[in-house]
């Protein structure tokens, strides 16, 4: 919170008078020119997808840990992924396979909370922040109308919040990406909305004025900054209607169309098998709005969490992530912005190599993410695992290694440090307290 | 009124002892409650004393008293969790009887609303956000402290919750023992208890010893030992099934994983400040004999953390800030102050009631936030509890308030309701932890769903404004007094009257016009705060 701005603010638009059209009316500027800053998407796999399904396939191994797909050439001679992941098999030189990751929790929500924020959940007094809230913080631009940390699709609430980083970095959430953003259009006509902010305007003027409170400031401060985003042009981002009916299909078919998983496989309800290819469209129209973190959900329900019917599921998963994937960074290479991009893919964790019961169950000790553009040099795998992807066998990378190195590709400095309020000591960015070690050869 | 000191004697006698003790209490709280309200009248003037000796040490005035609306809203917010409904708010303010506010103060103790809002509070802090499936079994529990803190003093639903055995349909007090389908952690138990029950951080010891305050991590893993008897059945389903039974064979040397928990220590299980374990308490399950050391009248921490706590939750900041930093190092603002409700809350027989009446009696409590001092001396005039703080309503206030006034939510389209929609609304508006009561954390995202939801604007306000025009037909300035009323808690302005009634004529429709001011006064500064 900084008050005085928000005071200064404040009573520049209420002493002058403002006029509603000069408060309300004006549009964001644009992107400025010059070199683009970097944006973060986060393509976030809930449910833990198995490494040896997806991107880390051992042939090698016996058939209860080897599974039912078979590996397939990518781009790159040499790197071998999922079948199901023909697309992006075709876009493996912008991207780097992390076959070393090796975290501690194996509990959907306190690896969640441990993967986004960098630190475990000890229920300490400390609410630590999400990488985007993280991230939104250091690259955030005050010209962009939009909040710096937009999330698409259900996501997990407990670890996408800005923790003592404050409103500011709040996320955004945009449950379903087809329907778009449900809160961003008045309830009412707009001359309506209008008379009534401005009206609104006047009482909390004179609240102010009697009792000068900080806290007021900033709760009309931050109604001045949803007004200016309902106001802006830049909310276009959230409307998919706006994009041609080609790009997007590439994406994904709409959600009526879908593929339907295996018979006898059940989707719990909450999960819309399409919605992930157009939240990843929506993710580009908010990169190119100049938002600088976006987190698009995929499995919402039981998504990747596949203790039972693994292959049918994981394949029907695979399909719909990998056109979504390969279109975005298609048309973000297009658009030429893959090289200030960063599209991360990842889930808490991954999945036992051994299927037991036609499922495989929650491995954090080994697995994969994967990064794709940002100006990464891409086409190549770091660390891997033993034969039966149980174990990482070279290369380990931790959570701090893995988000320091996200930050440093975007520019951003891990060790820079946040001093939260009431906390009596400051609290770097990635908990440097174990010693770093950076994925150097991706820089 | 009886003492007994913290004995170095054999458990068996404590427990004795503390049996006497409750059952005076017991004693005393049934021998009238009449008896109690004039201690609270004292100790409130005590309070005044205390905090008026030290604002005249540093030339300062203290604010004006509140006024009646100011008082009404407040407490209400403060005691019940909401803003008074409109009848009740023209009941008080029409009142011209002289001892109104402490009837006021009486009934609302009195009422089981009391207790709800208290249970919202502590359910925050006992069930971790990260918890699977919250609403069922965080409704169980809400309901259990709910009748806890209407009827128990201090002592005996800190004792339940640290001793909870048993199924969490028959004791709903184990259910912040179970994390979702996991058991919570040792450390993360220790580290409640401690902050919670204790007012101290010790979780920055875990790993290492403290840099700043005198806990060592040797203290740390002492009081974690504590919790180690909870059984942790490995398969989900045994939670459920069997519920917390404690083991009395497990010890921190058989914590499973041990290894990978960060500073792990394996100590006896020693009180905070060293005592160790008395030899024959060994029969009795540890946390048992934590929860007598705990509440014994004595105990430098217990009496004290919930003191600064209600102080804090009252008054808008602690004696000692943060808090749950309670040590050597971070001195309270007025020690004396917080000594003598630390006595006097023990004396009580650790009596919420007692403490909250007697707080919101107080001078202080009832000082307006309006300031009249210029800039520094206005910061310290508050910093001196000579003005009221302005806290911001937490997630469960904002809901319950706006149900107050416009009556049951409705659904609602783009908002996830598969949980219950008041759990929804709190996650969504919430803060995890213990966020400062003067705070205001809510971004773009709350606001734009504040504006444009159903929640706040559409149906909900229809209700609302039929029910004020249907009342009987009254002009323009009287029907836009109720609205005030029933949103602020107070009658407006003349200038805000004037404002109001132009804008009516402006809109034309009286009912929309209504409508649309119904709505700009929820979305007032004000009715965000606390004032």
């Amino acid at each position: 919170m900084q008050p005085n701005l928000n005071r200064r603010s404040f009573l520049t638009a209420t002493a002058a008078g403002v006029s509603l059209n000069g408060w309300l009316g004006q549009l964001a500027a644009a992107a400025p020119a010059g070199q683009r800053p970097k944006s973060c998407i986060l393509l976030w796999m809930a449910g833990g997808p198995s490494h040896i399904d997806t991107f880390d396939p051992k042939p090698e191994a016996p058939a209860d840990i080897r599974g039912e797909f078979q590996a397939i050439e990518t781009s790159v001679p040499g790197i071998r992924i999922s079948e199901h992941f023909p697309r992006f098999a075709k876009l493996m030189q912008h991207a780097a396979i992390l076959r070393g990751m090796s975290t501690l929790e194996s509990d959907h929500k306190l690896a969640t909370y441990h993967l986004h924020t960098g630190y475990q959940n000890r229920a300490g007094a400390v609410s630590f922040p999400s990488l985007g809230a993280l991230v939104a913080k250091e690259l955030g631009q005050r010209e962009v109308a939009l909040p710096n940390f937009i999330t698409i699709g259900r996501g997990p609430q407990e670890a996408l919040t800005s923790g003592f980083l404050g409103p500011e970095q709040q996320p955004l959430t945009v449950n379903d990406p087809v329907r778009g953003f449900d809160f961003v259009e008045p309830a009412g006509p707009a001359e309506q909305f209008a008379r009534q902010v401005e009206l609104l305007q006047g009482f909390d003027a004179a609240f102010h004025s009697r009792y000068q409170s900080a806290a007021a400031e900033t709760h009309h401060s931050s109604i001045e900054r949803a007004v200016r985003l309902m106001n802006s042009r830049q909310k276009e981002a959230f409307d998919l209607s706006k994009e041609p009916a080609g790009i997007r299909e590439q994406y994904g078919p709409p959600a009526t169309a879908a593929a339907r998983p295996a018979p006898g496989v059940k989707i719990s309800a909450g999960e819309r098998p399409g919605s992930f290819g157009q939240g990843c469209l929506m993710a580009r129209r908010l990169v190119e709005a100049g938002v600088p973190f976006i987190e698009v959900v995929m499995g919402d329900g039981v998504g990747w969490d596949t203790h039972r019917d693994n292959f049918p599921r994981v394949r029907a998963l695979s399909q719909e992530c990998d056109m979504a994937m390969a279109a975005l960074v298609t048309d973000l290479k297009s658009r030429g912005l893959l090289d200030s991009t960063l599209v991360v893919w990842m889930g808490e964790f991954s999945r036992t190599p051994q299927c037991t019961g036609g499922g495989r169950n929650h491995w954090s000790r080994a697995w994969s993410s994967v990064l794709i553009g940002g100006g990464i040099k891409g086409g190549q795998v770091v660390g891997k695992t033993d034969r039966d992807g149980a174990s990482v066998v070279e290369r380990p990378i931790s959570v701090p290694d893995f988000l320091a190195t996200v930050c440093t590709i975007l520019g951003v400095d891990y060790k820079r440090k946040n001093r939260p309020p009431g906390v009596p000591r400051p609290i770097s960015l990635v908990d440097t307290t174990r010693e770093i070690k950076l994925l150097t050869e991706l820089l | 009124m009886v003492r007994i000191q913290l004995s170095t004697s054999a458990s068996a006698r404590l427990l004795l002892l503390a049996r006497v003790w409750i059952s005076l209490v017991v004693c005393m709280t049934a021998g009238g409650v009449r008896a109690h309200a004039a201690d609270a009248e004292e100790l409130a003037r005590l309070i005044d004393t205390q905090i008026e000796t030290r604002l005249a040490s540093e030339g300062i005035r203290p604010a004006q008293p509140a006024e009646d609306a100011e008082f009404l809203r407040r407490i209400h917010l403060d005691l019940h969790g909401t803003v008074p409904s409109r009848e009740r708010a023209r009941q008080f303010l029409t009142d011209t009887t002289s001892d109104k506010r402490a009837r006021l103060i009486e009934s609302l103790l009195a009422d089981a609303r009391y207790g709800q809002h208290l249970a919202d509070l502590w359910q925050g802090y006992l069930i971790s956000p990260l918890a699977d499936d919250a609403t069922k079994r965080g409704d169980l529990l809400r309901k259990w402290l709910a009748d806890q803190f209407n009827a128990k003093p201090w002592n005996e639903i800190a004792t339940a919750l640290l001793t909870a055995t048993g199924k969490i349909e028959d004791n709903p007090a184990v259910t912040y023992l179970i994390e979702g389908r996991l058991p919570r952690t040792v450390p993360d138990l220790t580290d409640l208890a401690s902050r919670y029950l204790l007012g101290v951080r010790l979780n920055c010891a875990q790993c290492h010893d403290h840099p700043f305050v005198n806990f060592k991590q040797e203290e740390f893993w002492g009081m974690a030992a504590f919790f180690t008897q909870i059984q942790t059945p490995k398969r989900a389903k045994q939670v459920y099934e069997k519920g917390v039974v404690d083991d009395p064979t497990l010890t921190l040397a058989t914590l499973r994983d041990a290894a990978a928990i960060d500073g792990f220590m394996p100590r006896p299980p020693t009180f905070l400040g060293g005592k160790a374990l008395p030899a024959d308490a060994k029969a009795t399950p540890n946390r048992v004999v934590l929860a007598e050391w705990l509440t014994t009248p004595g105990n430098p921490w217990f009496a004290r953390a919930m003191v600064n706590r209600t102080w804090w939750r009252l008054m808008g900041r602690a004696i000692v800030q943060p808090v749950d930093d309670m040590h050597e190092a971070n001195a309270p603002s007025h020690p004396q102050l917080l000594e003598l409700l630390t006595r006097r809350f023990t004396e009580s027989g650790f009596d919420l009631k007692f403490l909250t009446r007697a707080i919101v009696s107080s001078r202080a409590y009832q000082r307006t936030s309006r300031p009249t001092e210029p800039g520094e001396v206005a910061d310290k005039q508050a910093a001196l509890f000579g003005r009221m703080a302005i806290k911001v309503l937490s997630a469960g206030q904002l809901y319950d308030s706006l149900e107050t006034v416009c009556g049951p939510a409705t659904k609602v389209t783009g908002i996830d309701a598969r949980q219950g929609t008041r759990w929804e609304f709190t996650q969504f508006f919430g803060d995890s932890g213990d966020p400062e009561p003067t705070a205001y954390r809510r971004g773009i995202p709350h606001l734009l769903r504040q504006m444009n939801s159903g929640q706040f604007a559409g149906r909900n306000l229809d209700g609302l404004v039929s029910r004020l025009s249907a009342a009987d037909a009254k002009s323009p300035e009287a029907t836009v007094s109720e609205l005030f009323l029933a949103i602020l808690s107070r009658p407006p302005s003349d200038s805000e009257l004037r404002q109001a009634k132009s804008y009516l004529e402006r809109v034309g429709p009286p009912n929309s016009g209504l409508r649309e001011l119904a709505w700009v006064l929820l979305m007032t500064s004000e009715f965000s705060l606390n004032h």
